[in-house]
């Protein structure tokens, strides 16, 4: 009722207030072009990127910070390890989710000494419910660090796997429907896709005695589990966001390999994960979401991305580590420690294969 | 009927390509004839003309599952909110990865928009084909058990496995209606969670499981009394039959036939089995060939799909499960934790699988073609036509599965003009298919136009030869013809004599294919008298062959 009685003045305001709005907009439009002539030459830049990094770029905070630098930016996803099969011309940069495929789409574009850029990364971890977390964690496989965090023991877990230990075979599993089968993690497709890639990178240096695998020898020793570790998944998805959304829709595997942005981007935003615990795998790879420049056009996207305060900010609200940001990340994402590891308290980061092996473990693995 | 009445009009109606206006979909849907056309057009690989093939702004062309046309309401709201106009073209699961792996697809469609993508993934050549993929939305494979037959079995919904139904099945104790693996993406999800419900498979299904479980899931086959070439079309045929006590679906649609159901028709019991499922994802995919202002409207797309707005829609409307956290699934679907159970990793196993299927798991079929060969099939080389899409159906010898009259088939041709010219039939024998194939080849071969059209006589000789052999089979009949019917009994007649059959004999659908001049009212009335459907070839120089491999996932 209120309302309606003062509904004349009010729009009476609201106009006044508007009009001064736009003259304001105008004005700063007018500033900013006095500000930086030479910037305001909006560029279009077209990318194909990880999956994991879509919700980032299509993040309204974040277009409208690229356009005050003067990009506008598409994307398109693609599994990182298959982007140098794409017809790369049409993008001005590609932005894999480590640097190993970067180097591959770098040769596939025939550049020679590109300016690469990390502007972020996030480490891997798998997604449980809460029945499953707490399984694992009675059988040995698992640590629980709190309620919705936990960390995977690679060594038992692949132990387990190489025995095609099953659910059935957990205590406590009974008491949960979906539990049944034989015990994985569902990855992404190693052959294609970067997470999956990764994954191989940490449980065979696990199964290498702890170091990389960088032989003939070296494989032959590790691919007989790496074929279980896959094999047994069936088919494979080309990007975490599939077995990621099965996961949110309440379906899916019980053990699912995400980045940690996912989840974080989740918690950040605001919205509710659902019963969710995240096991941090006490062995992961160490390396970065690596952006290639593969046009003139977007030669300085990835240092503004990996320097601007803004947009690092929003990486950080999007899940992402931005550079030498741990400090960053554990302030913003200290409400929901109860399910992060900001520190990777822990966690043994190891250094990954070549492409060459990594790709040839995976074919092993596929197999 | 009632029951399935809303799905039906949805999922039957395929908008033919060249329409893009929402309005004249509206149109379309609001007939309930069942005419195929879109996907007909699509298979047979003949280039369109230039205004239905170019991308044109702001309109996606996408080729998609057919269960997707409950989704129309959700896409008018996409609409208005992107500017995104989409065109969908059905497709099978398996012919879409055909396309899309041929290259077939490329420059003619934008994206995919499938329930699955695991089949297509299994296509190396299909890496680099694709660009984007988006899972809209979720859906497992289920059961739907009418309330009677639920009782009579003492199940309680949520303790139902793979092997009770099994079991159920093999004591003769339950029916059910599932849609052909080698069309289906639901069809293919059953088949794949039964043979790992019935092997015991730990994981993903080898060559190795399906040979053990092979006898067993000979016997669940015997089960299955209603077969189809997609989900929406097996929902109406469950409908009108009435004896089927099951039917395996998307969860999605078993729930909107209980929504739809007027006149309080009792609602099916939507079972997960315990032991597992298979969910369907509809990952809304974009081709690399696609243009890239059509890739951009396909983000503009995707990224409103996955919004809370669209996903609360979707949930409510359509029964699938929201993919965006925050958003709750639609009251009715079950929250309980599944297993889900791993779709084959190879294609060696996939296709093992189906080929088991088609040549030895599921019941056999006797399939009548009741071919006109009129004098009128001499213009415009009719006759020539019907040789090679009837030739066609015998493969070659290295056909794909499902590409060939199955093993244990027994196909009747029956070549009419002003009366019934010849009744040949042939039984594909297992294993030496040879022979069997090579007498039809020869047969159509000496197909020879001649002579009037007597249309309801030779229909009422095929349900004659029908009636001669086991009942023990999928039974159903093609009619082609070119014409009205001219001489001979009229449609009274047939229609006296359809309602003296016996009961089982009356199970017997006529799919009959629109051709030349025929009557596409006369027709539709014998597919609606006989629970069949009308399929169009009326649309180009291949359009004949496209329907008849149609057909066959109805047969």
């Amino acid at each position: 009722m209120g309302f309606r009685e003062h509904a004349a003045p009010v729009r009476r305001i609201l106009g006044i207030v508007l009009g001064l709005l736009l003259i304001g907009g105008v004005l700063y439009v007018a500033l900013q072009g006095q500000d930086r002539p030479e910037s305001t030459a909006t560029k279009t830049v077209r990318g194909v990127i990880g999956s994991e990094k879509s919700e980032f770029f299509r993040d309204p905070d974040v277009v409208k910070a690229l356009a005050a630098k003067g990009y506008i930016v598409k994307t398109e996803t693609s599994g990182s390890w298959a982007m140098d099969q794409l017809a790369l011309k049409e993008f001005d940069f590609a932005f894999p989710g480590s640097s190993e495929p970067a180097k591959e789409v770098a040769a596939a574009a025939g550049l020679k000494g590109a300016q690469e850029t990390r502007p972020f990364y996030s480490p891997l971890v798998v997604i449980a419910r809460p029945g499953a977390a707490q399984v694992l964690a009675t059988g040995g496989l698992a640590t629980m660090t709190g309620k919705n965090s936990g960390t995977l023991l690679m060594g038992p877990f692949l132990k387990a796997a190489a025995e095609d230990r099953t659910w059935q075979q957990l205590a406590g599993s009974s008491a949960h429907a979906e539990l049944t089968g034989t015990v994985f993690v569902k990855t992404t497709d190693p052959a294609s896709s970067n997470s999956g890639a990764l994954f191989l990178a940490a449980t065979s240096n696990v199964a290498n005695g702890s170091t990389v695998v960088a032989d003939d020898a070296g494989i032959e020793r590790t691919a007989p589990l790496m074929r279980k570790l896959i094999s047994v998944q069936g088919a494979l998805e080309t990007s975490t966001d599939d077995p990621f959304r099965a996961f949110i829709s309440g379906s899916g595997e019980p053990l699912i390999l995400v980045y940690e942005s996912q989840v974080a981007s989740l918690l950040l935003q605001k919205q509710d994960p659902g019963e969710m615990v995240v096991l941090y795998p006490d062995t992961t790879v160490n390396t970065a979401h690596t952006f290639v420049p593969l046009s003139e056009d977007a030669k300085e996207l990835g240092t503004l991305l990996a320097t601007d305060p803004k947009l690092r900010e929003l990486a950080v609200l999007r899940g992402f580590r931005p550079q030498d940001g741990v400090a960053e990340f554990t302030a913003a994402t200290a409400p929901h420690a109860g399910y992060l590891n900001p520190g990777l308290a822990g966690i043994r980061q190891v250094g990954t294969p070549t492409v060459k092996i990594l790709m040839a473990l995976a074919q092993r693995a596929k197999g | 009927m009632s029951a399935a009445g809303r799905v039906r009009a949805a999922a039957q109606a395929a908008p033919r390509p060249p329409r893009p206006r929402r309005r004249r979909v509206r149109t379309a849907l609001a007939l309930t004839l069942a005419v195929l056309t879109a996907a007909t057009a699509c298979t047979s690989g003949e280039p369109a003309g230039p205004a239905e093939t170019a991308y044109q702004e702001g309109t996606l062309r996408v080729l998609a599952s057919s269960e997707l046309a409950d989704m129309e309401p959700v896409l008018e709201q996409a609409r208005k909110a992107t500017g995104v106009t989409v065109k969908l073209t059905w497709s099978g699961t398996l012919d879409a990865a055909e396309q899309v792996a041929s290259g077939q697809a490329d420059g003619r469609y934008d994206a995919i928009w499938l329930s699955s993508n695991d089949y297509l993934r299994l296509r190396p050549e299909a890496a680099g084909k694709l660009s984007s993929e988006t899972p809209v939305m979720s859906s497992p494979v289920a059961l739907g058990v009418k309330p009677e037959a639920l009782a009579r079995l003492g199940w309680k919904p949520g303790e139902v496995t793979w092997p009770a139904v099994h079991e159920a099945v093999a004591a003769g104790r339950l029916t059910y209606g599932m849609t052909d693996p080698v069309r289906s993406n639901s069809g293919f999800s059953a088949l794949v969670s039964v043979a790992s419900g019935l092997s015991g498979a730990q994981a993903a299904l080898s060559d190795a499981d399906v040979k053990a479980a092979t006898p067993r899931l000979k016997e669940f086959f015997t089960g299955q009394k209603l077969t189809s070439g997609s989900s929406g079309w097996l929902a109406t045929a469950y409908g009108r039959r009435g004896d089927v006590d099951a039917l395996v679906n998307y969860e999605s649609v078993l729930l909107s036939m209980n929504r739809d159901a007027k006149d309080g028709g009792a609602p099916l019991t939507v079972v997960r089995p315990r032991d597992g499922v298979v969910t369907a994802h509809y990952p809304l995919t974009l081709l690399a060939s696609a243009p890239a202002g059509a890739r951009d409207a396909g983000r503009a797309l995707t990224d409103w799909l996955r919004g809370p707005e669209a996903q609360r829609a979707i949930t409510g409307q359509t029964f699938r499960r929201p993919v965006a956290a925050g958003v709750a699934p639609a009251a009715g679907l079950d929250q309980e934790k599944r297993r889900e159970l791993p779709f084959p990793g190879s294609r060696v196993v996939a296709d093992g699988l189906l080929a088991s299927y088609e040549n030895e798991l599921r019941r056999p079929s006797r399939t009548v073609y009741v071919l006109d060969t009129s004098g009128s099939m001499s213009d415009e080389d009719r006759i020539g036509r019907l040789r090679s899409a009837l030739t066609d159906l015998t493969g070659t010898g290295t056909s794909g599965t499902g590409r060939r009259f199955r093993d244990r088939e027994e196909v009747t041709l029956l070549p009419f003009g002003s009366k019934v010219k010849e009744v040949n039939t042939h039984v594909v024998e297992p294993g030496n298919p040879g022979p069997a194939l090579d007498a039809i080849r020869r047969d159509v071969k000496s197909l020879e136009p001649d002579g009037g059209t007597a249309i309801y006589g030779s229909l009422e000789a095929a349900y004659e030869q029908l009636g001669k052999g086991g009942t023990d089979a999928f039974t159903s009949i093609v009619l082609m013809t070119d014409g009205e019917n001219t001489e001979g009994v009229g449609a009274k007649h047939f229609d006296s004599f359809y309602a003296k059959l016996p009961e089982a004999q009356k199970r017997t659908p006529v799919f009959a294919v629109l051709f030349g001049d025929s009557d596409r009212k006369e027709l539709t009335r014998i597919t609606e008298l006989t629970g069949g459907r009308l399929f169009d070839a009326t649309g180009g120089t291949s359009a004949l062959a496209g329907a008849f491999e149609e057909i066959r996932g109805y047969q």
